[in-house]
């Protein structure tokens, strides 16, 4: 009889206690709850946007953030520099001289679409007439694509402004690759082309370029 | 792919019609020197008619600074034209604004340019809007315990029994004095109870089996909460409401994630991303310029200037959701490559001002959608059109799930 009461207080103990663990605190919104062994939850090994533990010799510790810039030179795999400057000689040297490494594909237009769609639609518009959600906001919206400035501007100085940015638009280059921005340029030129660019307005900022079949219209922007 | 394209475009070149027209239209209504429009569409990403520097100088006062009007027109007709002609007054501007150019306006016409003018110079006077006081943010909900009310309840009952049992005690010895008969000695509230449960002894065992079932279960419930952050919900260095980026302004979930497709992880975007939009928006419509103010100062820009000469410093935000160590986990493999949309792991972003975890995130869940969740073919790829091909044939009929190809294997996450 002793020993099932024993058993029995045993249980009511270990139940309130796993109770009382679990349950308080999982209603605040800053605690993320219990974890079970936090060492395999959070290795000593580095994991993208935490903190790590660096443990000395003589026995303390210090934390430090994962998230740190590389050591200074460091060049990335595959990485190719980009001769033009950040500044009114280099953003005129790029309208000159810089043209669209990649041929111009339906998949690629297709991607340079996609892409469009999520890194400049808020501000440009779907249309690119400035007209997205965030431009509203700006002191003064962007400038349409199928306006006399854009329409005149050249593809090389379209790659130099999402690599570097102008005016109110910040640069672009940590979030697209350089392929990325030529496929986004792609389907800027869909949308001030729709049927396709002049012959006129290829021998201008592409040169070489024979993939482009531009049916001439002699309409020009 | 190819079909939508040929057909779209047709019905795409009629709506750029009626736009392109609609355009011109604007212009030529435009010109009817509206110089607040001009100046909107055309200066405003880079000038203020205040004193701030946006891109280019704040113009408050400009037409007292140039040399004259006549100048004025001409550097905002063709500011590259004055600079070649070597004139000092542009020379000294542009160093003024480390050499950079201000774009050419040559389609501006005359009448245009002289009702910008006039706008410059005479400006709306802006009446600042109220701050909104208060804080925006939501009030973390109290949520009571209902173990807190149950064990409060218990208390209660404890208490007022005893207070019960000690009323009736001394109303007895009342009574036997009245009568004479000899006090009744105070028992120990423990050698009645036990007196109590012989007396009783079905519903004491009653009693016992619900108490240690009610235990058990809650014990088991508490127990599997272990390691699971589903509804975790961190307050973070900066009130970031994806309500308002996500849903109010539709900006795509990749804008600022852009490491989904391309890496193990989403991203924590860095200041430089939120800067491409906050450069120009400085105040929010919740809490004003004071969280805005919060990426500025981890980007070193002084709005004022207009240019990032303050020390930097990172943003610490606290990581939502966390993986244990043990697993393995791929957004590019699940996003890229699975067309998953972010919803289906995250919930409705778009409707959370403070982002929380939305599923639990444990293994059973991740293997119950490795189960149902079916793979089409890989046209493009050989190799896996020949191998969804192979398992089609051994699974006659089923639908190739993940599981089928080896999604539940252990070693497939952990390793």
């Amino acid at each position: 009889m002793k020993k099932i009461t024993n058993i029995i207080a045993v249980i009511a103990v270990l139940g309130s206690v796993s109770i009382a663990v679990t349950s308080c605190g999982k209603h605040d919104p800053n605690s993320p709850g219990v974890e079970y062994m936090p060492d395999m939850y959070r290795s000593p090994s580095f994991e993208t946007n935490s903190f790590s533990l660096i443990a000395h010799t003589d026995g303390t510790f210090d934390t430090i953030e994962t998230n740190r810039l590389p050591v200074a030179g460091t060049i990335a795999r595959g990485f190719l520099p980009y001769p033009y400057s950040n500044d009114t000689t280099g953003y005129a040297n790029a309208g000159k001289y810089l043209h669209d490494p990649l041929p111009v594909t339906e998949a690629n237009v297709n991607e340079g679409e996609a892409l469009f769609g999520k890194y400049c639609v808020h501000c440009h518009g779907t249309t690119g007439q400035g007209d997205g959600k965030v431009a509203g906001k700006l002191p003064g919206p962007p400038p349409s694509y199928t306006g006399p400035v854009l329409m005149a501007l050249p593809e090389g100085k379209m790659f130099h402004t999402i690599t570097y940015g102008k005016n109110l638009m910040g640069s672009h280059a940590s979030q697209l690759s350089k392929d990325e921005r030529w496929k986004v340029i792609m389907y800027i030129h869909k949308l001030q082309y729709p049927n396709g660019m002049p012959v006129a307005a290829v021998a201008d900022s592409t040169a070489s370029k024979k993939e482009i079949k531009g049916k001439a219209k002699g309409k020009k922007g | 792919m190819d079909t939508r394209f040929n057909k779209s475009q047709k019905q795409k070149s009629v709506i750029f019609s009626v736009l392109l027209f609609a355009f011109l239209f604007n212009i030529n209504f435009v010109s009817a020197q509206d110089g607040e429009k001009l100046f909107k569409q055309n200066c405003a990403v880079c000038h203020s008619v205040g004193k701030n520097k946006v891109v280019g100088p704040g113009l408050e006062g400009v037409t007292s600074r140039v040399p004259s009007e006549e100048w004025m027109a001409k550097w905002i007709k063709n500011n590259s034209a004055v600079i070649k002609s070597g004139d000092a007054y542009a020379k000294k501007i542009l160093a003024e604004n480390n050499g950079m150019q201000m774009t050419v306006f040559a389609s501006l016409s005359d009448a245009d340019i002289k009702a910008l003018i006039a706008y410059i110079k005479n400006p709306p006077v802006v009446v600042a809007p109220v701050a909104q006081t208060g804080a925006g943010q939501e009030e973390a909900e109290k949520v009571i315990n209902p173990l807190a009310i149950i064990l409060g309840v218990v208390a209660l009952l404890i208490i007022l029994i005893s207070i019960l049992r000690g009323l009736t005690f001394s109303l007895k010895n009342v009574q036997n004095e009245k009568h004479g008969l000899p006090l009744e000695r105070k028992q120990g509230a423990w050698t009645e109870l036990k007196a109590w449960m012989g007396a009783h002894k079905r519903s004491v065992a009653l009693i016992v089996i619900f108490a240690l079932g009610g235990f058990l279960s809650a014990a088991w419930d508490g127990l599997m909460g272990i390691g699971v952050y589903q509804g975790y919900k961190p307050s973070q260095p900066i009130a970031f409401s994806h309500k308002i980026h996500a849903g109010d302004n539709a900006i795509n979930c990749q804008y600022c994630h852009s490491g989904v497709e391309r890496s193990k992880t989403a991203g924590i975007p860095s200041v430089n991303v939120c800067m491409n939009c906050h450069k120009g928006i400085s105040k929010g419509p919740i809490t004003g310029t004071k969280e805005i103010a919060k990426i500025y100062a981890a980007a070193g820009w002084d709005p004022d200037k207009g240019a990032y000469t303050k020390p930097q410093q990172p943003i610490i935000w606290t990581k939502v959701h966390n993986l244990p160590d043990f697993v393995f986990f791929s957004h590019q493999q699940h996003v890229k490559v699975g067309k998953q949309q972010c919803a289906t792991c995250h919930g409705d972003l778009t409707t959370m001002t403070i982002a929380q975890q939305f599923t639990p995130m444990t293994m059973g869940w991740c293997i119950n959608c490795h189960r149902t969740t079916e793979v089409p073919g890989m046209k493009d790829n050989p190799y896996y059109e020949s191998l969804h091909k192979k398992l089609s044939e051994k699974y006659k009929g089923q639908p190739i799930t993940v599981d089928k190809m080896g999604g539940i294997e252990c070693a497939k996450c952990h390793y």
